[in-house]
């Protein structure tokens, strides 16, 4: 699960951003500004923020992968203000908005609220859940502004990505306190996220030390109930920090954390047994949590680099139906020793220990035990080889994997890269991942109303057989630089899964103690299956004011239920809960008068499973440079109706996310 | 009548949207964007066309056949024009600046900088001892070259253009670098 290329200094990844951010590699030098930066002295060029587009065809022919990144620049002129919301832009990833407060992300399929089959880091500390290993999306959070890129790849990406790496990665990475300097304040307001503000201030203190502080607050509306109960108002509150040292030529030290707090609406369905009945309780909840992280990297010269970084993580959830406290202790260590000018070989080992208290709330969930500690190791290698120089080259490697759930798990892989030429490559590659079970598989119990009268229950009960889900994937990858001003990039995956979670029925009984029925229910790994398709997107920029991305996302979703498996809802939940098709367009304008437009589309196709209708709908952004370093900005939202439905999840009728209006300001110093 | 206001409120959006799109798109004319962040190129071209006025070649003084300042590039030309148009009308010890593309490491001998493209990376070692023998100033942006045994390292220092120096790397090429570079330099080494 610790990438390691991540955090090589990444001259493939940065150069990646360069990419998307301008597949312009040819770009002739402005001999204006040369004779400018001719008059500079030493000191005034070494302050010169730079491009470096220079670098970005070798890079694009660099990944054996389906990558995609995100600039800050993206994020930017998006007015995302959520991370959910930047990943949006990305193509082939399906986002979309349970309620106000919740989101169902999913890449490749399996898209659910729980997002269990990607994983997600947020500057190298996995945000992932061990209780249901997904991420509860609307706390994480960090100041939009200082984001430097985010990465996204779909499918199992590599070997050394590793656990719950399964359908893809979202690696999160925010800009070094080197590049937040100075100070900068945003704050908006708008129908739907009714007041915002962010503050950073960045510092130095000697030339080898900077340091990083934000803070910011949101308070947002509920979204469009057809029953009249708003429930889903959010508030949250959240600081931190980094801090960047540069110790001596081959030492430098990272150290950053962040907090925060938050209320937020929710509606759950409460059961209870006695009398027998179910109910819907809007309360809220209270989310909060923190985390501190560091990062020590020495470079060990001539290409290869050590890295160790460990984190605390803490997580306090106290929701209407379940409640959760925990701490997570991580610690990895990377080497990336580079053997000869031809062969990178990558390792690393890692042990997480989580320790979660998960009391009960209402009588009908329940884990046992409430206390429990998970621990998890683990280990990578992973050799990158070129056969035939700047052309041909191979990595293959496996990651060994031991969770306190299942025993020894290998997940190996190898991958295939050719670039015939500067501007053509293609790729392929072959993974097998696996998903390890969490708590809500192994330990949980939940009871829920079948019928008032007579009355009975249905109880789905965590015993602890469930094992790993497995995944082998097929993928193959093309891109094209046609021309400086368009490049092409197309993936085609296949992958096949098996042993994923069914619930199995058993047979029903009476039970005394509630003078009720039981339907009891267990988790197995009682369905398997394939998905399929493509991901094809588009960078053109016409001219040197404008750029237009497009991508189209093909998904094909085959369920089976094994012939010893009487689970009969798990197939069409998993088919009909992701988009067949998907169609992005984001198109940047840059207009006289120092403005900025910028349009966005999106459509998405049914979720018969989900009862969401397939919609589309577009974003608009205009922002105008009053002078260098105020800004301001009015970004509309999903503007082509006055509410729609994106995904299911509350009780009672769908939440359907409304049209909205935000006018922001940004200063920077 | 529930039914038709939205579906009409959609068309007028999206005819706006296309309006303001098409609109934009006309006015290419009159367009002028902001001026754009030059690229690392650029800046370092920059860097190359100044070092000399902070260096003096102890083992090699300036012969008075020597009818121009020579900045050199070995290997693949990451510069493009930015090279030219950042020594042209410039002069450093009283010679004019002058850019140069040399292919073979023995006509370094002609040049005061040599700038070695990453495309020569996995001919550095052999190439730095003999331009140390020639007594150039040796500039680079490929990783780990001060420790490789270059002079000057430019590196990127978030997205800024910024160097490190090895010191014991100018030695042996007889070159002696000013207090004043020394100080800018982000690393500065003094072991081979």
């Amino acid at each position: 699960m610790k990438p390691s290329w991540r955090f090589r200094p990444s001259a493939l990844l940065l150069a990646c951003v360069s990419v998307s951010l301008s597949p312009l590699p040819a770009q002739q030098p402005d001999p204006n500004q040369q004779a400018h930066l001719k008059g500079l002295t030493l000191a005034e060029l070494g302050n010169i923020e730079v491009t470096t587009v220079s670098k970005s065809p070798v890079a694009v022919s660099r990944t054996a992968a389906a990558i995609y990144v995100i600039t800050q620049e993206d994020i930017r002129r998006s007015g995302a203000s959520s991370l959910p919301d930047a990943l949006r832009l990305a193509p082939g990833v399906e986002v979309a908005r349970i309620d106000g407060v919740k989101w169902a992300i999913g890449i490749r399929g399996f898209e659910s609220r729980l997002s269990r089959d990607v994983l997600v880091l947020i500057d190298g500390r996995t945000v992932y859940s061990p209780l249901f290993h997904g991420v509860y999306w609307e706390v994480q959070d960090t100041l939009m502004e200082d984001i430097e890129r985010i990465e996204v790849i779909r499918g199992p990406g590599g070997t050394i990505w590793g656990a719950n790496a399964v359908n893809g990665v979202i690696n999160i990475i925010t800009r070094s306190a080197h590049d937040t300097q100075g100070g900068l304040v945003s704050a908006g307001g708008g129908n739907v996220d009714q007041a915002a503000l962010g503050v950073r201030y960045g510092g130095t203190a000697g030339r080898a030390f900077q340091y990083r502080l934000y803070g910011k607050a949101l308070t947002r509306a509920p979204e469009y109930h057809s029953d009249q109960r708003p429930f889903d108002d959010f508030r949250r509150a959240q600081g931190g920090g980094r801090a960047d040292w540069t110790i001596n030529s081959r030492d430098s030290l990272t150290v950053q954390g962040d907090f925060y707090d938050g209320r937020d609406g929710e509606s759950a369905l409460i059961t209870v047994t006695s009398p027998p009945s179910s109910y819907i309780l809007d309360q809220n909840g209270q989310l909060a949590g923190g985390n501190f992280l560091a990062r020590w990297k020495r470079d060990l010269g001539a290409g290869s680099d050590l890295q160790i970084q460990t984190y605390y993580d803490r997580v306090s959830r106290q929701q209407p139906n379940q409640a959760e406290f925990r701490n997570t202790f991580d610690f990895d260590l990377t080497h990336h020793w580079k053997l000869s000018d031809r062969q990178v070989l990558i390792w690393g080992v890692g042990a997480r220990i989580s320790a979660g208290e998960i009391p009960q709330v209402v009588p009908t969930v329940v884990f046992d035990p409430t206390r429990r500690t998970d621990q998890l190791y683990s280990g990578f290698v992973q050799d990158e080889v070129e056969i035939a120089r700047n052309r041909l080259s191979v990595t293959f490697g496996t990651k060994i994997l031991r969770s306190s759930y299942t025993g020894l798990d290998m997940e190996p892989g190898a991958r295939l890269l050719y670039t015939p030429s500067p501007t053509t490559t293609l790729w392929t590659g072959i993974t097998r991942a696996v998903r390890t079970p969490s708590d809500i598989e192994d330990t949980l119990t939940t009871t829920a109303l079948r019928t008032e009268n007579p009355p009975s229950f249905t109880r789905t009960t965590g015993d602890r057989v469930f094992t790993a889900e497995t995944m082998i994937g097929y993928e193959a990858g093309y891109r094209q630089l046609v021309k400086p001003a368009l490049s092409l990039d197309l993936s085609l995956f296949f992958n096949r899964y098996d042993h994923l979670l069914s619930l199995e029925p058993g047979t029903p009984y009476f039970d005394t103690a509630t003078a009720a029925t039981i339907f009891p229910a267990v988790n197995r790994n009682g369905v398997f299956g394939s998905t399929g398709g493509l991901e094809i997107a588009a960078n053109y920029k016409p001219r040197s004011w404008w750029r237009v991305q497009g991508s189209y996302a093909w998904l094909n979703m085959e369920m089976h239920t094994r012939p010893t498996s009487a689970d009969t809802t798990t197939v069409a939940s998993l088919q009909g809960s992701s988009p067949a098709h998907q169609i992005l367009v984001q198109s940047y304008i840059n207009l006289p008068g120092h403005l900025e437009f910028n349009q966005f589309f999106r459509s998405v196709s049914s979720l018969p499973a989900q009862h969401v209708d397939g919609y589309r709908t577009a974003d608009l952004r205009m922002a105008w440079t009053r002078v260098p370093g105020l800004e301001f900005s009015i970004t509309g939202h999903n503007l082509l109706q006055g509410h729609h439905a994106e995904f299911g999840g509350d009780p009672g009728p769908l939440v359907q996310i409304r049209r909205s209006v935000f006018l922001g300001v940004t200063w920077r110093q | 009548m529930r039914g038709v206001a939205p579906i009409i409120r959609i068309r007028l959006l999206s005819r706006v949207i296309c309006c303001a799109l098409a609109i934009s798109a006309l006015s290419a004319g009159h367009l002028y964007a902001q001026s754009p962040p030059p690229t690392d190129y650029q800046v370092k071209a920059a860097y190359l066309s100044n070092f000399g006025r902070f260096v003096e070649w102890t083992r090699r003084p300036f012969a008075p056949e020597e009818q121009s300042f020579n900045v050199c590039i070995l290997g693949d030309d990451p510069f493009g024009p930015a090279l030219d148009a950042a020594v042209a009308g410039e002069s450093v010890h009283r010679l004019p600046l002058a850019a140069r593309r040399i292919s073979k490491v023995q006509d370094a001998a002609a040049c005061r900088i040599v700038f070695l493209s990453s495309s020569e990376s996995s001919a550095a070692k052999a190439v730095l001892p003999q331009l140390e023998a020639a007594g150039v100033l040796t500039v680079s942006d490929m990783s780990q070259f001060t420790r490789r045994g270059g002079v000057i390292e430019l590196v990127l220092v978030g997205n800024k253009v910024r160097f490190e120096i090895n010191l014991a790397a100018a030695e042996r090429a007889g070159v002696t670098l000013s207090s004043e570079l020394l100080k800018l330099a982000v690393a500065v080494r003094k072991a081979p």
